[in-house]
């Protein structure tokens, strides 16, 4: 069955100020109705002050990093769409015409980028309207309809995700700030959109109820009708939306208070200049730079500091054996002490000073785990922590009476090894190592165990 | 001849007359006559303090603002801390401003004393004065005659030297009908020359705020005050103060190119074509160059003026939902507003943009482009302002009767230029204005010629 689906992603920009005035936008962090000024609230009069180049500046790179052509040297409207509803002041909601389109990620054409501004939230309970949020920028990223299964799109929105978090300039997913309208199409059916979806999960639900529901329709012969949709996140359905809501005609004019904008070429390429790699550029690169696995490249490019850092740190040390702590060991204490890679305090050197012990075999990788946590926690030179710690590798004429006593004293475990019982030896080496207090490298004492009890 | 703006300025400075004299001044004749001219919708309770902290700042030798004591009227759409900005609508009846607009700002830092808020059309949308919430506007200066809108009541307070001076707005001739048919002189400044945060909405890419007042030193006083750049809304043209009175000090008009056209005398009553003839004929002993120009598709403005104006007010107006400001809009307003916003809601339908909206700012650019080019060679074009006599308040007119005031006055707004108006003379015994329109930034040659006829009498 042939699936279509696309998205228009809609995401809050990171400025410290409104679009359109100087409220601050941590609508989030304040009382009700603080972060607000005439402008915001739209009163008799208020007028629009210059749009907020940082969001504009932002939109840009977004659009950059997604491979979008930037509309130069043109005039770009800020147009009124007009709706009406408690959370919107002014009865309209200002949308610029496209300033960028024809990018792709992960295969998956974007069609166009627009700024826009927030609107309130409006509580249908209370009836009340909180306009701390009203005049936020937002960002909307709309797609072409490439995706062909909800898996497809999850994926799709997490590289988006990531994308966007690269540039530094969103709020954090958590908490709203991104949204999105979902629209589906089967073969044979009409284009069904579903809005009111708030995460990259809630998108996957939603998409697997669509696909199901209008599977059923068509097999039924009842056909799918071209509609609008709402998410019910609690019950993980969609639902009609009234016919009102979906035949709305918003009567688009060029906002009379706002000059149109025009981005400058040279300005854009400076942005271009200065912006991040985008992630999944940055991950074909490192695969094939620095000959690692896409596994290792995956992880590492999952965060834009954690890649930075692989980068540091490669150019120190093997690139692989660092590809594979990273994968590995270091991906694990992170999500053990719930770390993100931009809260990581030690330095690159310091890292690249431990592993370069363990590629040493200085320090055996069990022992460079315990120092990557101590690391991770107080950063400090290795050689200090591996002091504190009173790590130091086992001498090979110290480990080996410790392993004549293990087989001295496990007979049965020994017996059992030579009868067959390869399982036998993880045990032995498991008693050499707490006697060494685990100093010793266990693969070190496996190989050693075998040629002892062998021998015989 | 009452006595000029900038002497009673100079008594005030001088402490010959206390600006809180002049306050309680006005509120007397206010009191005394304004219940039958009905040109103030609310009165400022505090004029007097603010008078008298004037009056204390001169005792003290301080320096004192450029409007020092002068009583001044605000149009009821500006937003003044403190006042309601009712717009003349039972809609905004209940609203009391949180804030000052940046042209208050600019009056308050220079000394003026607002004194209230003026009566207009509601939501400025007439040219009579007649469509206030809060009853139609008398002219003084034509007693039981319209006195023009849509700010009615700043032209008939002026007239009627109930203050000093007024602020008034113009979209497509709401200051210049009303001074023109009251006998006054106003001025409706270059697009984005005076600053519009906190005033309310009509047509957002015409409208302009500018004054009015009794005689050109007035205007070019107020419009000095309320002019120049601002940081703090987008549509401005970034030019620095400029001190117009100080222009003014050339008197002469040798040199001058003014243009005048035939286009005028086909649209407009012989009777006051006949009026502003003879000035014309005053400019050219004055030493100016009368030149003819050509402004073909000039009346074409008038259809393309409403078309732009409604779609605008209807997005403007989409704020009074009901929710914030007393009742919905449509559920209240009257005729003629409600007339514009479901005009402007029609036109601006998706399926009728080409054919409505799009085609109108297409007509705009060709009444700009003519005119600008008209003013490559002549630096002011002279006429009529409005092409008949005010009617007799409460005789009814149709839609299309009333927006044939605007057919002169419409272009300067459509094109984003200046153009003042003096009065000319009367025609049974009702003023009748001549218009003055420059270009873009040119209110320097705009209210000399103004001052050289004003000062020929
Ligand atoms: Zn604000």
């Amino acid at each position: 069955m042939n699936i279509k689906i696309g998205f228009e992603v809609h995401q809050q920009i990171a400025t410290r100020r409104k679009m359109y005035c100087n409220c601050p936008t941590n609508y989030q962090d304040v009382p009700p109705n603080t972060n607000v000024c005439p402008i915001c609230t739209g009163m008799p009069g208020a007028k629009p002050l210059p749009p907020n180049q940082r969001a504009v500046e932002a939109a840009v790179e977004i659009a950059l990093m997604l491979g979008c052509r930037v509309y130069t040297n043109q005039t770009i409207y800020i147009q009124r769409k007009h709706y009406d509803y408690p959370d919107l002041p002014s009865g309209y909601q200002r949308t610029s015409l496209p300033l960028a389109g024809g990018g792709s990620l992960l295969g998956v054409r974007i069609r166009e980028i627009h700024l826009e501004e927030d609107p309130g939230q409006y509580d249908p309970l209370g009836g009340n309207v909180d306009y701390n949020r009203s005049g936020i920028p937002l960002v909307e990223i709309v797609t072409e309809p490439d995706m062909k299964s909800p898996e497809e799109a999850r994926n799709f929105l997490r590289a988006l995700v990531r994308v966007l978090e690269y540039t530094g300039k969103v709020r954090p997913e958590a908490g709203g700030a991104m949204r999105a309208d979902v629209n589906i199409s089967l073969e044979g059916g009409g284009r069904v959109e579903v809005k009111n979806v708030n995460s990259i999960k809630g998108a996957y639900r939603a998409l697997r109820y669509e696909v199901i529901r209008q599977r059923e329709k068509l097999k039924r012969g009842l056909g799918v009708e071209r509609e609008t949709r709402a998410f019910l996140e609690s019950q993980m359905v969609t639902v009609p939306m009234r016919v009102k809501e979906t035949e709305e005609d918003y009567r688009y004019i060029p906002d009379p208070d706002i000059f149109p904008l025009i981005l400058d070429e040279g300005w854009v390429e400076k942005i271009r200049e200065r912006m991040a790699e985008p992630p999944h550029l940055r991950e074909s690169r490192l695969i094939s730079e620095y000959k690692i696995t896409r596994a290792a490249a995956e992880v590492i490019v999952s965060e834009r500091e954690l890649a930075d850092l692989y980068e540091a740190v490669a150019r120190e040390v093997d690139p692989k054996l660092v590809a594979i702590w990273f994968r590995t060991r270091l991906k694990k204490v992170l999500n053990y002490m719930k770390l993100r890679a931009a809260d990581i305090k030690f330095t690159p050197a310091q890292l690249a000073g431990l592993l370069r012990m363990v590629r040493d075999r200085q320090l055996t990788p069990e022992q460079g785990e315990l120092v990557l946590r101590e690391l991770a926690k107080h950063p400090a030179e290795p050689e200090k922590i591996i002091a504190r710690l009173g790590l130091f590798p086992i001498k090979r004429e110290e480990l080996l009476p410790i392993i004549a006593r293990v087989i001295e004293e496990n007979q049965k475990a020994v017996e059992d090894y030579r009868s067959g019982k390869e399982e036998a030896i993880n045990f032995l080496t498991g008693k050499v190592l707490q006697l060494t207090g685990r100093r010793a490298d266990p693969r070190e004492i496996t190989r050693l165990l075998i040629e002892k009890i062998g021998k015989k | 001849m009452a006595e000029g703006t900038l002497a009673k300025l100079a008594r005030i400075r001088g402490g010959e007359l206390s600006a809180a004299e002049n306050v309680a001044s006005a509120l007397e004749r206010i009191q005394e006559l304004d219940r039958r001219i009905n040109s103030f919708i609310e009165l400022n309770p505090n004029a007097l303090a603010e008078a008298e902290a004037v009056d204390r700042k001169i005792k003290r030798g301080e320096r004192v603002g450029k409007l020092a004591g002068l009583t001044i009227g605000i149009k009821s759409n500006i937003n003044v801390a403190g006042l309601r900005a009712t717009c003349a609508s039972r809609t905004l009846q209940n609203y009391v401003s949180p804030y000052d607009a940046e042209v208050i700002k600019r009056i308050r830092a220079e000394d003026g004393i607002i004194i209230g808020m003026n009566n207009m059309d509601e939501f400025a949308c007439g040219s009579s004065g007649e469509t206030s919430a809060f009853g139609p506007t008398d002219n003084p200066a034509a007693p039981g005659h319209i006195p023009g809108g849509s700010s009615s009541g700043g032209a008939a307070a002026i007239a009627a030297r109930l203050c000093d001076l007024c602020l008034g707005t113009d979209t497509g001739g709401s200051i210049r009908n009303p001074a023109s048919h009251c006998g006054i002189v106003g001025l409706k400044p270059t697009y984005g020359l005076v600053p519009r945060q906190g005033l309310i909405d009509l047509g957002m890419s015409l409208d302009q705020i500018g004054p009015l007042s009794a005689d050109v030193a007035g205007t070019a006083l107020l419009l000095e005050t309320i002019a120049g750049r601002s940081d703090n809304e987008c549509i401005m043209l970034k030019v620095d103060r400029v001190n117009y009175s100080e222009l003014l000090r050339e008197k002469s008009l040798k040199g001058m190119r003014i243009g005048i056209s035939e286009k005028f005398s086909e649209l407009t009553d012989p009777a006051i074509m006949k009026v502003i003839d003879g000035q014309i004929e005053k400019l050219r002993d004055l030493g100016a160059e009368i030149v003819e120009v050509d402004l073909p598709n000039l009346e074409r403005g008038l259809s393309a003026y409403y078309l732009i104006v409604s779609v605008e007010f209807f997005s403007g107006t989409r704020k009074f939902d009901g929710r914030k400001y007393g009742r919905r809009i449509e559920d209240v307003c009257g005729e003629e507003v409600l007339r514009r916003i479901l005009r402007g809601r029609y036109i601006s339908q998706k399926e009728y943009r080409g054919k409505f909206y799009q085609r109108a700012l297409q007509v705009r650019t060709l009444v700009r482009r003519e005119l600008l080019a008209a003013f490559e060679r002549v630096d002011v074009i002279v006429g009529p302002t409005v092409p008949k006599l005010p009617h007799r308040l409460g005789t009814k007119i149709t839609p299309m009767e009333m927006y044939a005031y605007d057919y002169l006055t419409v272009p300067a707004n459509l094109a984003g230029i200046c153009a003042g108006v003096v009065n000319a003379g009367r025609v049974n015994g009702i003023p009748v204005g001549l218009q003055v329109q420059g270009r873009v930034l040119g209110e320097p040659e705009v209210l000399r010629v103004m001052q050289a006829l004003e000062a020929a009498g």
